[in-house]
């Protein structure tokens, strides 16, 4: 049996920056600072009509996104299938965002700031793994 | 739910994270492979962008730049929580640089491989100096316990608190079995607070 792992190809290793950035209409880094890995987006469900005019006139991978966000999904779910780095994909989801086509949920905040996690989530994760 | 952000207007549940650690070759992928409800997914990072914030595409044209990929899975929890695994790059220099990696995980699993236990001793340094939580899991390639666990400790120069669970990164219930261990470690690691007695 082929291992899963095969495929995954390092051919773009030494890819020139230049495409993703096209996408992105030059720009290399987001202006939200609040988007992580995790942080689950879900598009609207509702598009005002003039938000759906704003959405034609952005670039394909902007549509893609959306679509691909009916149901939520973590930023690295959208990069990894859009196959767009982390970076690039952040700054498109904040366009959606900005334009009110696209709703954050950021994560819990763990091992951060001395915090601990929340009983009832650890119990909770606990009892589903449980059942896997 | 009571930890449900009532805030919030959309069903989006609440994603949490464990990160899946160690050297080169110890397992990773294969743990995140085997208890993942997907697929594994593959996505990567420009690390100079990442952690500098490059603001302008200025020579950017010219020349290429670290790319460091990731792969990941998931596990729905329930309705309302859902687990990230992230099987971090073996490279522990780039998780200094990538701090939305590392950030927020609700702890890692360090796996070794007990003929090269050295490959997994970066990973060990970065979680405790970050104050990360973690346990190890000993990955048994080939089913081979070839060590004791005291063995292991002594040559990791493990905390007597990091709890060490022998595994084999192949099997879903054993990969499970190792997340269950640090989440009780977790559990057992947070402080009790006698203004919120745990009922
Ligand atoms: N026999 C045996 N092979 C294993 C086990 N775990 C992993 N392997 C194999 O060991 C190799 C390395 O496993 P990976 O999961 O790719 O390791 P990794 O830590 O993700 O490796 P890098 O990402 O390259 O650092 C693969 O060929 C796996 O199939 C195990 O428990 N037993
Ligand atoms: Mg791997």
């Amino acid at each position: 049996m082929k291992h899963w792992t095969e495929g995954f190809e390092d051919d773009d290793a030494d890819e020139p920056l230049v495409r993703p950035y096209t996408i992105t209409g030059g720009r290399t880094a987001p202006e939200r600072d609040d988007l992580t890995l995790i942080t689950l987006v879900t598009a609207a469900s509702e598009v005002s009509s003039e938000a759906g005019r704003a959405l034609r006139r952005m670039q394909p991978e902007h549509r893609t996104i959306f679509a691909l966000c009916k149901r939520p999904l973590a930023v690295a779910e959208v990069a990894s299938a859009l196959n767009l780095p982390v970076s690039v994909t952040k700054i498109l989801i904040g366009d959606l965002i900005e334009a009110g086509q696209m709703r954050a949920r950021p994560p819990l905040a763990f091992a951060q700031a001395g915090g601990f996690p929340d009983m009832a989530i650890l119990e909770a994760v606990r009892d589903g793994l449980r059942k896997l | 739910m009571g930890y449900a952000n009532s805030d919030h207007g959309n069903a989006a549940p609440l994603a949490v994270k464990i990160l899946i650690a160690g050297g080169f070759g110890v397992g990773k992928t294969t743990l995140v492979g085997a208890v993942s409800e997907v697929a594994p997914l593959r996505t990567e990072e420009y690390l100079t962008h990442a952690s500098v914030g490059v603001d302008d595409l200025e020579g950017v044209g010219a020349k290429s730049t670290t790319t460091v990929a990731l792969d990941f899975g998931r596990i729905t929890i329930n309705r309302d929580i859902v687990l990230y695994l992230f099987g971090t790059p073996g490279q522990e220099r780039f998780w200094f640089m990538w701090n939305d990696l590392v950030n927020g995980a609700m702890g890692a699993v360090v796996l070794v491989d007990t003929r090269r236990l050295e490959v997994s001793f970066a990973s060990i340094d970065f979680f405790e100096s970050r104050g990360i939580p973690f346990v190890v899991g000993v990955n048994c390639f080939h089913g081979v316990k070839d060590r004791t666990p005291e063995e292991i400790r002594r040559a990791l120069d493990l905390d007597p608190q990091v709890p060490l669970a022998f595994c084999d990164a192949r099997d879903r219930t054993a990969g499970r079995d190792v997340l269950l261990t640090l989440i009780d470690h977790l559990m057992a690691a947070r402080p009790r607070t006698t203004a919120h007695p745990v009922a």
